[in-house]
């Protein structure tokens, strides 16, 4: 997809002299995807984006083996989004099956989902103080985040890939011995929110590297369709959990996080970013403490025997949509059951980045080179990682330059704004 | 959003083009519970492209994703919509079901109403070998540039196998 395509000019901006691919190996983060940049000078006028270098076919294997298998292999779609997936794949079969899932169930996927949401928030804050050259930030808060992983994989034995979980429930309890521990990393990340908040928000080399940079609008963020914090940093109040909701968070008060939430117009670039992750890392904690103190009494799956399961699913017929507020934004999975069959006959999984490759468009146009690598990290894609640069001149001359050296780029001009 | 504001208006306005219509009534919430929609329309393709005109009109529609089914001599496309966000339990989803006949096998693009269907729509052209009038980039999205074939189709199996012997040869090279 490119800016012509969507009928986006940049005004003012000169003759096109360099076209840059970048990627499909990439500096922002560690997955492929390649970007090949119209420059004017050091503004970029023009972008082209081609995404598809990790498509593994899931989809595909999914619809070839049984839904049980299914729901383990949609918890490796992603390895941040390790719970999202299945998620939105469970309520969708779910859905379309006519289960039940007990409240208990409900408040111990939520639980989860949440804790995903700060750890997958504070990994895209140390990868953005990263691209900034603010390394020391990076260190603290991948430091902190720490805390998060231990207490998942001491509710759940693992840090990623909970295997939770399972359709008409969950496999695991939390019981009530665990619950301090949960409490204590809560208390743990509650004392740290202002120092991070001062660290990203108040600091002024983050804000003159980030404000006014990767700017989308309103009506670009809605018409792009884009999801997630990416969208809410644009000012547009949309969110799964509280439009449409689903599993806890029909219990509780909610609202969408935007810049307003921080005091501030939202204005879509980079900085309001940063203001939507951190703001939701202090509603998740709410949201975790009003599952734990609210937890139901009760069964934890309606049909806890998986053959009983497995034949449950080969019976039942319909279909269904399962939609879950993942980190990074709506995930989306569809689900049709035929029944007497093993597997399903459709299976369509969206995950955010697929609607957020989009608004990289107006993202990327009219900001300089050496804000690409915090632009690509801005919607924390779920795919990319830069290792290389390809320059191509108008006479097809190539050289390449490594992903250090577009680093240094970023850095320097982070010394430069900062005098 | 009420269902029965947007089936209502859709009734209205398209009265007998509309083939079949479903509502699906869930309960979420365990101390106060409440329902959430989920609601199909079908539709014929020539009447497709004003039924999503007629949403983006009255309904400021957000498209998730765009999902196909092969059936043989036909596929059907389901345009999952969802409106009403921005307002607690404001939202339902909204699909937009069509057939497509292969021995006529297109499809009007939506492109100019929501610039972000392009994806979807790329990835339906290259998967099922689509073919969508008056888009404005029809290159593979996420398959390799030269890869003919559609990996979605239950009809092309013979055509693939060759693909995926030569995917298992290549795999196998060190071995």
């Amino acid at each position: 997809m490119n800016n012509r395509s969507i009928n986006l000019e940049i005004g003012g901006g000169g003759e096109v002299c360099y076209s840059v691919p970048i990627g499909p190996t990439h500096p922002a983060l560690k997955e492929p995807i390649r970007f090949t940049f119209d420059l004017s000078g050091e503004q970029i006028v023009g972008v082209d984006i081609k995404p598809g270098f990790a498509h593994r076919g899931i989809e595909y294997m999914g619809m070839r083996r049984n839904l049980i298998q299914t729901l383990y292999l949609s918890e490796r779609i992603c390895g941040i989004c390790s719970i999202s997936h299945p998620l939105a794949f469970t309520q969708a079969v779910e859905n379309a099956a006519g289960i039940e899932v007990p409240p208990r169930a409900q408040y111990i996927r939520t639980i989860i989902g949440e804790l995903e949401r700060i750890h997958s928030h504070l990994l895209w804050a140390g990868v953005g103080a990263h691209e900034l050259g603010f390394d020391t930030l990076l260190h603290l808060v991948w430091n902190v985040r720490e805390k998060c992983m231990d207490l998942l994989e001491q509710l759940t034995g693992n840090r990623v890939d909970y295997a939770i979980p399972i359709f008409g429930g969950v496999r695991r309890d939390i019981p009530a011995e665990k619950a301090p521990l949960a409490y204590e990393a809560l208390d743990y990340y509650k004392g740290l929110l202002q120092s991070m908040i001062d660290a990203f928000l108040h600091d002024k080399s983050v804000e003159m590297r980030t404000r006014r940079v990767g700017v989308m609008t309103y009506d670009q963020a809605v018409e792009l369709c884009s999801v997630g914090p990416t969208t809410r940093a644009s000012g547009v109040k949309k969110d799964v959990r509280v439009d449409m909701p689903y599993l806890a968070y029909a219990d509780m008060d909610l609202h969408a996080i935007t810049p307003e939430d921080f005091g501030t117009e939202p204005n879509g670039d980079v900085y309001d970013n940063i203001i939507v992750r951190l703001l939701e890392v202090a509603q998740s904690i709410e949201i975790i403490e009003f599952c734990l103190e609210n937890l139901p009494e009760g069964e934890l799956s309606s049909i806890p025997k998986v053959p009983a399961l497995l034949a449950a699913l080969k019976n039942a017929e319909g279909e269904g949509i399962g939609r879950h507020e993942a980190p990074r934004g709506e995930v989306f999975h569809y689900v049709k059951l035929v029944a007497g069959q093993d597997e399903m006959d459709v299976w369509k999984v969206r995950a955010p980045t697929y609607n957020n490759l989009m608004p990289w468009v107006p993202k990327f146009l009219g900001d300089e080179v050496a804000d690409i690598p915090i632009i690509a990290a801005s919607i924390d894609p779920c795919m990319c990682c830069m290792d290389r640069v390809h320059l191509v001149d108008e006479t097809g001359n190539e050289s390449v330059r490594a992903k250090e050296e577009l680093i240094a780029l970023s850095r320097a001009k982070t010394r430069r704004v900062c005098g | 959003m009420k269902p029965e504001t947007i089936l209502g208006s859709f009734r209205t306005a398209f009265g007998g083009k509309i083939l079949e219509e479903k509502t699906i009534e869930r309960q979420v919430g365990n101390i106060d519970p409440k329902p959430v929609y989920d609601l199909w329309i079908v539709v014929g393709r020539e009447t497709f492209r004003e039924a999503v005109e007629h949403l983006c009109a009255e309904f400021n529609p957000h498209l998730s994703v765009i999902s196909g089914e092969d059936k043989a001599d036909s596929l059907v496309l389901n345009y999952h919509f969802s409106s009403g966000w921005g307002e607690r339990y404001g939202e339902v989803t909204f699909t937009i079901r069509t057939t497509v006949p292969k021995n006529d096998f297109h499809i009007p693009t939506i492109t100019d109403l929501i610039p972000g269907a392009q994806t979807s729509e790329r990835e339906k052209i290259e998967f099922f070998g689509l073919e969508v009038d008056g888009i404005p980039d029809a290159r593979n999205l996420f398959l390799p540039e030269d890869m003919t074939i559609h990996p979605w189709r239950k009809d092309q199996d013979e055509q693939n196998k060759p693909f995926v012997k030569r995917l298992v040869k290549w795999e196998e090279r060190n071995e």
